[in-house]
C-alpha cells in the first residue's frame, strides 16, 4: 500500500480513492477526486490555480523548504521488514507531523505580521466617516468637533406634501 | 409518452449507460433524463469496446486499424484485458497480417476506467490492442506504449515481457 500524491492539488490519495491516468508515453497522472481530474483535462496549470498547493508553494503561502520534509521524499527500495524499525517509525511519525505543523504556523504567522497596524489604520479611517453611525446626530451637534458641517433643511412644507398623497 | 422517451434514451443512451454503471439509475425523471444524457454526452463519458469500435494496434503485427466485431465475455463490451474478435481494416504494405482478415486481439488500453483491486481507477488515453492468435499467443514480436497490470491476471504474461512499460 502507498499514500500517493494528487498531481494537480498535491493532497494524499488514500487507497480506494481517485482515478490513475496513464497517458500514452507512460506517464502516469493520480488524481485524489474528479474535481483535480476534471480541472486536469481543462488543461488547467496547477501553478497557477489558487487552492493547489503547488500555487501556494510558488507565491511563498506556505514553506517550501524544510528538513520534516525529507522524511516524506519517495523512496523505491524496499526496506527489509525490521520490527523494531517499524515500532520506532510509527511512534515518530505523529510527532514530526506536529513539528511540521508548528512551523507552518509560524511560518504563516510571518507572514500576517503587518497586517495589525494596516488594520488599526484602516479602523480609524472608518470611524472618522461613519460616525453618524455610532453616535446619535443630537449629540454630534452638541459637541461640534465630532461633526462635518450640516446644512439644515426646511422640514414642515414636505412633511404636509407627504401627508396629502398617502391620504388619498 | 414517458415510455417512448425512456424507450428514446435507453437506445441513444445505450453506450453511457455502459459506461456510468450505477450513477444514472438514480435519476428517472422524464424531463431530467434528456438534459442528463445531452449533459453528459458533453462530458465524454467513456463505453466499452463494442461491435464496430476502431482500435489502434500497438505490436509489429502489420496491422495499424482494427475494427471489433465481437467482444468475447461480456453482455455490454469489452474492457480493458478482455480478448475480442476484429477486422483489420489498415494494414502496413509488408505485414503478417493483411486487410480484411479476421483476427483475435487482446485490449491493452481502455479509455474507459477498470477498478483495479486495492479501489483505485485506471484509464488510459485512447483504445488499443494486440493481435493474438487463438490460443493468446501474440502474433507480433514488440509492443508499444503501457500495458496495464490487469494482463497479468488473464494470463497474457506473454504480452507483459513483451512490454517497454508496465502501468
Amino acid at each position: 500500500m502507498r499514500l500517493e500524491k494528487c498531481w494537480f492539488c498535491s493532497s494524499t490519495i488514500y487507497p480506494g480513492h481517485g482515478i490513475q491516468f496513464v497517458r500514452n508515453d507512460a506517464k502516469i497522472f493520480r488524481f485524489c477526486r474528479s474535481k483535480c481530474h476534471k480541472n486536469f483535462k481543462m488543461k488547467r496549470n496547477p501553478r497557477k490555480v489558487k487552492w493547489t498547493k503547488a500555487y501556494r508553494r510558488l507565491h511563498g503561502k506556505d514553506m517550501t523548504q524544510d528538513s520534516t520534509f525529507e522524511f516524506e521524499r519517495k523512496r523505491n527500495r524496499p526496506e527489509r521488514y525490521d520490527r523494531n524499525l517499524a515500532e520506532d517509525v510509527l511512534k515518530a511519525i505523529p510527532k514530526i507531523d506536529k513539528i511540521r505543523v508548528s512551523r507552518e504556523e509560524r511560518h504563516h504567522k510571518n507572514r500576517m505580521k503587518g497586517n495589525k497596524a494596516k488594520l488599526l489604520n484602516e479602523a480609524a479611517r472608518e470611524l472618522e466617516q461613519g460616525i453618524n453611525l455610532v453616535k446619535p446626530p443630537l449629540v454630534l451637534q452638541q459637541d461640534p468637533s465630532l461633526t462635518l458641517p450640516k446644512i439644515k433643511v426646511q422640514v414642515s412644507q414636505q412633511q404636509a406634501e407627504e401627508n396629502r398623497p398617502m391620504e388619498e | 409518452m414517458a415510455a417512448s422517451f425512456a424507450s428514446k434514451c435507453s437506445r441513444v443512451g445505450h453506450s453511457l449507460f455502459g459506461g456510468l454503471g450505477n450513477s444514472l439509475s438514480g435519476l428517472v425523471t422524464t424531463s431530467q433524463e434528456i438534459i442528463c444524457s445531452k449533459f453528459l454526452s458533453q462530458q465524454q463519458q467513456r463505453s466499452f469496446i463494442q461491435m464496430r469500435t476502431v482500435l489502434k494496434v500497438v505490436d509489429n503485427s502489420g496491422a495499424k486499424k482494427v475494427m471489433c466485431i465481437q467482444p468475447l465475455k461480456g453482455r455490454k463490451g469489452a474492457r480493458l484485458g478482455d480478448t475480442i474478435i476484429a477486422s483489420v481494416k489498415e494494414a502496413h504494405p509488408n505485414g503478417k497480417v493483411k486487410k480484411g482478415k479476421v483476427v483475435y486481439g487482446v485490449v491493452v488500453r481502455a479509455a474507459m476506467q477498470r477498478g483495479r483491486c486495492d479501489g483505485s481507477e485506471v484509464k488510459f488515453d485512447d483504445n488499443a490492442v494486440v493481435l493474438v492468435d487463438k490460443q493468446g499467443q501474440p502474433i507480433g514480436t514488440r509492443v508499444f506504449g503501457p500495458v496495464p497490470h490487469e494482463l497479468r491476471m488473464k494470463k497474457h504474461v506473454k504480452i507483459l515481457t513483451l512490454a517497454g512499460h508496465i502501468a
